[in-house]
């Protein structure tokens, strides 16, 4: 890597992690670099082998990003409106990078997951809420993973009481067997044959004029309408809250450190136009075979398989159950990771890829019951899956904004994060996604808890909020950045970049300055009102 | 002490447990709570008086404590005793301990030794 050479002996590892496994030789599914062999790559060559070892959280979680739910609401997009909703891809794809990036950054930097930052940062009245939150979700998700995997078998005529079963199986055998590099390859084998959907794309797609039309911004129809609800789930199902927490820990399990955080942004900017590319290739497919038929609902992914095979051969059909097959596994095995990761580096018990079942219990154990009570959930042959759905795309709008804003805030918690805290421009570029991110989740929220509501008022309380927030959120960064520098200062540049924090214990606390304060009360009031609602709409329900 | 030598080729799998072991015992705070336990197990309340620690805090570490098996607990009617697992971590602390002293020992003689040779 080009750069200052270092005057002294390059750092081999962090300071301090949570888990004695987090250290160590990194193990990645295509090399490895030991922990000595830190210093600079001066040829292509070496830089490339780097990159191969070094890549695989953000292409990881950009794969399963394109996961079970996303790829129905995608097609879905396609079949109802062609390709006139590409451009909110485009648009979203700077906004995930940059968040991914963030929370990458934080993990290599604290060694440390984003559950337990929050812990450690923001006391444990926040931690037990994301904590909840998050596990409760991703249960749900989870179970939405086990609906893709039954629906895409059974495709090919495989009854769901073997497939389900079997994936959970193999799934808690993978990331049980103790090889951080086994887990990798297995991932990477499902990423890629995600990918089938774009010689989906590339067989059956519309005219090239009309893709590119595609890419021009614009909203079709009324506020109000399906379309816009439509676009508001394209965005839910694109940027979810485990993807955070899943790779600030991964992030850490993989033992990478500030060193590597150059090939760890190649790795998520990769992973992002991985993930524009298979979800735009769903969007094109299913615009240019189903694109314009109305009349027909396609309620779930295995009526899309079924109309695929139908309008375009079985060809077609194959090739898009067998995408949504490995994003349902994969999508599985990672959201149900997130939360094992999570609660485990809360409660401080050993959690890491590299060991093995019995040598982690609780880690593994926590894993392994969300997996099994997922795929018994989906067996249940009443199970009330469209209120999963629902529950997913509300309790994601609760729970988004509160980890953006506390991982922004993370980023310029300078007693953590040293030389390596948010550079002022990436803040203006953060809180521009953030804001936007927290606008649309609020919405997405909103429009899910009060059907009868029209997006118009949902958007008019979502505009104010905004406003609110960018403010506080603008007025927070400043103020956390006041002292810039301090120590760092006389870091050489070397040391800026391989710099990794204290003991957990041994970082002082955070200054509560008053728009840190102002900041956490707007945070509370949004997660009460939204939570409020929440309950209010789940009264009705079960009252009527 | 147990009177068997380590063997002279230690085994990665055995390393990788013994370097878990060390692990648990790299934190300031864990070491101020193992020493606050090194006379006679004792309850939270107890251990919290003697390291003026948060309770949270103390219970967090207790915890790692008790994954990595150095601290055992055992409920003594509504409350739960917490001692050191065995006497083995007892003596792993003192022998530390001792490095230490003896070290410093070490130091002092050495610069008197150096002054004297100075004078």
């Amino acid at each position: 890597m080009a750069g200052p050479v270092p005057s002294i002996a390059p750092p081999v590892e962090r300071q301090a992690a949570l888990d004695r496994a987090h250290v160590g030789d990194i193990e990645g599914a295509m090399g490895t670099v030991r922990t000595f062999d830190t210093g600079p790559r001066r040829t292509l060559r070496g830089r490339l082998i780097t990159l191969l070892a070094i890549a695989g959280p953000g292409l990881i979680v950009m794969a399963a990003d394109n996961d079970a739910g996303t790829i129905t609401v995608f097609a879905q997009a396609g079949q109802g409106h062609g390709t006139r909703l590409l451009w909110v891809l485009v648009l979203l794809a700077p906004a995930l990078f940059v968040v991914q990036e963030m929370a990458s950054r934080l993990g290599a930097v604290t060694g440390a997951g984003h559950a337990r930052l929050i812990l450690e940062r923001f006391g444990r009245v926040w931690c037990a809420f994301s904590l909840g939150d998050l596990i409760v979700l991703n249960f749900a998700l989870l179970v939405t993973e086990f609906i893709g995997v039954a629906l895409s078998l059974a495709y090919f005529g495989i009854s769901r009481y073997v497939a389900v079963p079997l994936a959970a199986g193999g799934l808690i055998a993978l990331t049980g067997g103790g090889s951080f590099r086994r887990w990798e390859r297995a991932m990477y084998f499902l990423a890629a044959a995600d990918l089938s959907v774009i010689a989906l794309a590339v067989l059956h797609h519309p005219a090239a004029a009309s893709i590119g039309a595609g890419l021009i911004p614009r909203l079709g129809g009324q506020p109000g309408s399906r379309a816009m609800l439509l676009l508001i789930a394209l965005i839910g199902t694109t940027i979810s809250p485990w993807q955070i927490f899943f790779q600030q820990s991964n992030v850490i399990d993989k033992r990478i450190t500030p060193r590597w955080l150059r090939y760890a942004r190649i790795d998520i900017a990769l992973g992002t136009v991985a993930f524009v590319a298979a979800a735009g290739a769903i969007m094109v497919a299913c615009a240019g075979v189903l694109g314009g038929r109305a009349g027909h609902d396609l309620v779930d992914a295995g009526a899309i398989a079924r109309f695929l095979a139908l309008r375009a051969g079985g060809f077609a059909g194959a090739l898009f159950a067998i995408a949504l097959l490995n994003a349902s596994l994969l999508g599985a095995g990672v959201v149900s990771l997130s939360s094992s990761y999570a609660a485990s580096e809360v409660l401080g018990v050993k959690h890491s890829l590299h060991r093995h079942f019995a040598d982690a219990r609780a880690f593994h154990g926590c894993f392994a019951g969300l997996v099994i009570a997922a795929a018994a959930t989906v067996m249940i042959p009443s199970a009330p899956l469209g209120a999963i759905t629902t529950l997913v795309q509300a309790l994601a709008g609760i729970l988004l904004p509160v980890a953006l804003v506390l991982l922004l805030m993370l980023c310029n918690d300078r007693e953590l994060v040293g030389p390596l805290t948010n550079p002022r421009w990436l803040n203006a570029i953060a809180a521009a996604a953030v804001t936007l991110i927290l606008g649309l989740a609020t919405m997405l929220t909103i429009t899910t808890v009060i059907p009868s509501a029209t997006a118009v008022d949902a958007a008019v309380v979502t505009g104010a909020a905004l406003a609110a927030c960018a403010v506080v959120l603008a007025a927070a960064l400043r103020s956390g950045n006041r002292d810039v520098d301090g120590p760092s200062r006389a870091m050489s540049a070397w040391q800026r970049r391989t710099w990794t924090s204290p003991m957990l214990e041994l970082v002082p606390g955070a200054p509560s300055t008053r728009a840190r304060l102002v900041a956490l009360a707007l945070l509370r009031a949004y997660t009460v009102v939204m939570i409020g609602l929440l309950v209010a709409r789940l009264g009705t329900l079960i009252a009527g | 002490m147990d009177n068997a030598l380590p063997p002279e080729r230690l085994p990665r799998d055995a390393a990788e447990r013994l370097a878990d072991t060390m692990f648990a015992l790299a934190t300031p705070s864990r070491l101020q709570i193992l020493s606050a336990l090194r006379a006679r197990p004792r309850t939270v309340s107890e251990i919290i008086a003697v390291v003026e620690m948060e309770q949270s805090a103390v219970s967090h570490q207790l915890r790692v404590l008790r994954d990595h098996a150095v601290v055992s607990v055992e409920r003594r009617g509504r409350e739960r005793l917490y001692g050191l697992h065995d006497h083995h971590i007892g003596a792993l602390l003192d022998h530390a301990q001792s490095h230490l002293l003896e070290l410093a020992r070490r130091r002092r003689s050495g610069k008197r030794a150096g002054v004297d040779r100075a004078g």
